[in-house]
């Protein structure tokens, strides 16, 4: 694994290095852009072990990495893909993975079209969260973009219709997306990191979505609102421990989700060197038949960031995410429902002050505080697992995070 | 005595006022197959900002300066945003494939020849650059909203006559760009021209000819604010 992991970086970053003043050639006479980026972290915690490392003896297997292409075929049409990957702790492990590819045809500026695999826009940053090298925090707000289960809402396969309307009276840009496609979880998601926890060995988890986001800059210069909303139908499939014969042969599993759903509200203003965002976001899902379980996740978040000078950036934030999941059917009568939200198994509230220094255009290494109460381990994960944490929970958590990245 | 030494003084401010406009101001220019006398800045952020990819039909394409001056003041004055902003806002197309990376060039040289043999190209130079063989476009900052008397998302100039340049200042290279609101009726004439800003002698020879200008009718009166660039010869 480890060698596998280093000869990667070592590719990329040699690509990087013969790429860095080649982003622009002709193949075929075609114009061909090509970026590329790689991100190093080290985490260190007080408390929990987090995000499915060994933290507590502090870890560096935060690894991760992109590298995309792009041309334009005609005046309105072009293509792309990019390749992603990333070893986070046990989840990524190095498999690549195609993060997006597809092609884009804009009629007109307010109306367009994309087909292929597509990043799925929800909220402020969730098409950008990867992209460590946009971002003042070494980590985004974890209430809203759990990097543990990124797979849930990053991309689909299908299709996008987008646009920008310029509102008249000068009443800003009105932007959408409208999509439905498919999505399909990596087997090395944290999803499937906690159903082994509960015995399950989860072989696929997927299905249909569809969705839309509305995003309005306001005449108020730097003063964006916008709302999304997505709908799920997922399947999970694998095999689990056999309930009547616990020691016995495994037996197939399959899980249906009656409803899977997302709605998130979001605001940013911007002005001069400060920024603000806030989102809202509310995760619903219920799974089963006739006996199961819904979970009703909330999460909101408030940063700031400032650019003191052009070479440092600080900012801070409050996240806060809580978790109620109700069982029902017979499984009710041997799980007890968690719907007290003051309990630290299911709420997370973390502070968390940064520094990003950008040594230059391309590179840049952050120092992060986190300072977490609750660990919100329920039937849904939030960067805390039982089975990294065998000795049982504490109640808080405190966490160094150092991360640099190097973007072309 | 006394009228001299208050013509001299005024002639000194008058020459700091064209220095200082043509240092920080710039001019937008556009390959000659554009379709276009003007363009609003409202038109233009769209189109570097790649919301936006044409211009009355035609396919445009932006191109943009790596650093200095001009790109300074026309990230400043017409985008609204920091370098570092820019740069970060087309990462993240880039990245998430919704966009390309504007072809970029390093001077004002480069932009006006990339422009120059590059169709429906548009790009941005300094005030005093030379723009032999592209056009310059007027920029129409609309400002209805502010005034609350029209829609002011950018009227349609169809007619345009081209305002005097001075030749005392010509000789002096006295130049730079001039700001003006423009009060356009609804059947396309221009109602009223007030100078905002710039030289106060090309501004009241830009505003004698924007008088004459004549728009495209709507269904209100509309007020804007447009900007005319005066340029030395060298």
């Amino acid at each position: 694994m480890f060698r596998r992991a280093g000869m990667l970086l070592l590719f990329w970053l040699g690509a990087g290095a013969i790429l860095l003043h080649a982003q622009d050639f002709k193949l075929f006479d075609r114009d061909i852009q090509v970026h590329g980026f790689v991100s190093q972290g080290y985490i260190y915690t007080g408390g929990n072990n987090w995000l499915t490392m060994d933290t507590n003896s502090g870890s560096a297997a935060y690894t991760d990495m992109g590298l995309n292409m792009s041309s334009p075929i005609t005046d309105k049409l072009h293509v792309g893909a990019q390749v992603y990957d990333r070893n986070l702790g046990q989840l990524g492990q190095y498999h690549p993975q195609l993060d997006w590819a597809f092609a884009d045809y804009r009629f007109t500026s307010w109306f367009g079209v994309r087909g292929g695999k597509v990043k799925t826009v929800l909220g402020l940053y969730n098409d950008t969260q990867d992209l460590d090298f946009l971002h003042t925090f070494a980590l985004l707000p974890q209430s809203i973009y759990p990097t543990d289960i990124r797979d849930v809402t990053i991309a689909h396969l299908g299709a996008d219709i987008y646009g920008d309307i310029l509102l008249k009276n000068n009443l800003g840009t009105l932007s959408y997306t409208a999509y439905a496609g498919h999505r399909s979880d990596s087997i090395y998601d944290g999803y499937t990191l906690l159903e082994q926890s509960q015995g399950v060995d989860l072989k696929s988890q997927g299905g249909l979505q569809y969705g839309v986001d509305l995003r309005w800059k306001t005449p108020l210069k730097g003063l964006l609102v916008g709302v999304s909303r997505i709908n799920q139908d997922i399947t999970a499939t694998g095999s689990s421990t056999n309930p009547v014969d616990p020691t016995g042969p495994l037996v197939p599993f399959t899980s249906n989700s009656n409803a899977v759903w997302t709605n998130q509200f979001y605001g940013q203003y911007v002005k001069g060197k400060l920024r603000l965002d806030s989102e809202y976001r509310r995760f619903f899902t219920n799974f089963g038949s006739g006996s199961g379980n819904t979970n009703d996740v909330r999460g909101w978040y408030v940063s700031g960031a400032y650019r003191i000078i052009k070479k440092l950036e600080v900012g801070s934030y409050y996240s806060h995410y809580t978790i109620e999941s109700v069982y029902y059917g017979p499984i009710a009568l041997e799980v007890p429902s968690q719907t007290d939200t003051s309990l630290p198994q299911n709420h997370i509230y973390d502070k968390v002050i940064t520094a990003r220094l950008n040594i230059n255009r391309f590179w840049n290494v952050k120092v992060e505080g986190h300072f977490m109460n609750g660990y919100g381990v329920s039937t849904y994960p939030d960067g805390f697992y039982p089975q990294l944490n065998p000795q049982g929970f504490q109640n808080t958590t405190d966490a160094l995070v150092i991360k640099t990245s190097f973007h072309f | 005595m006394k009228y001299l030494k208050a013509f001299l003084v005024a002639a000194g401010w008058t020459t700091l006022l064209g220095a200082s406009a043509m240092a920080g101001d710039v001019k937008v220019i556009a390959n000659p197959s554009v379709k276009a006398e003007s363009i609003s800045a409202r038109e233009l952020k769209s189109l570097y900002l790649e919301e936006k990819s044409s211009l009355n039909g035609a396919h445009v394409e932006p191109v943009i300066e790596k650093h200095g001056p001009a790109h300074e003041a026309f990230l400043r004055d017409y985008l609204g945003q920091t370098d570092d902003e820019l740069q970060k806002y087309y990462q993240a197309l880039i990245f998430t494939g919704r966009g390309m990376m504007p072809k970029t060039v390093t001077s004002d040289a480069e932009v006006v020849a990339y422009v120059a043999r590059t169709k429906g190209a548009i790009g941005y130079v300094g005030s005093s650059a030379n723009v032999e063989g592209v056009r310059t476009l007027a920029i129409e900052d609309s400002s209805g909203a502010a005034s609350g008397s029209g829609s002011g998302g950018g009227r349609q100039l169809v007619a345009r006559v081209e305002p005097t340049y001075p030749e005392d200042l010509q000789k002096r290279s006295i130049g730079g760009t001039v700001r003006l609101k423009v009060v356009i009726a609804a059947n396309g004439a221009v109602d009223h021209v007030e100078v905002l800003g710039g030289n106060p002698i090309l501004g009241e020879s830009a505003a004698a000819a924007v008088q004459k200008w004549k728009y495209a009718t709507a269904s209100s009166k509309t007020t804007m604010e447009i900007s005319v660039p005066f340029e030395p010869k060298r």
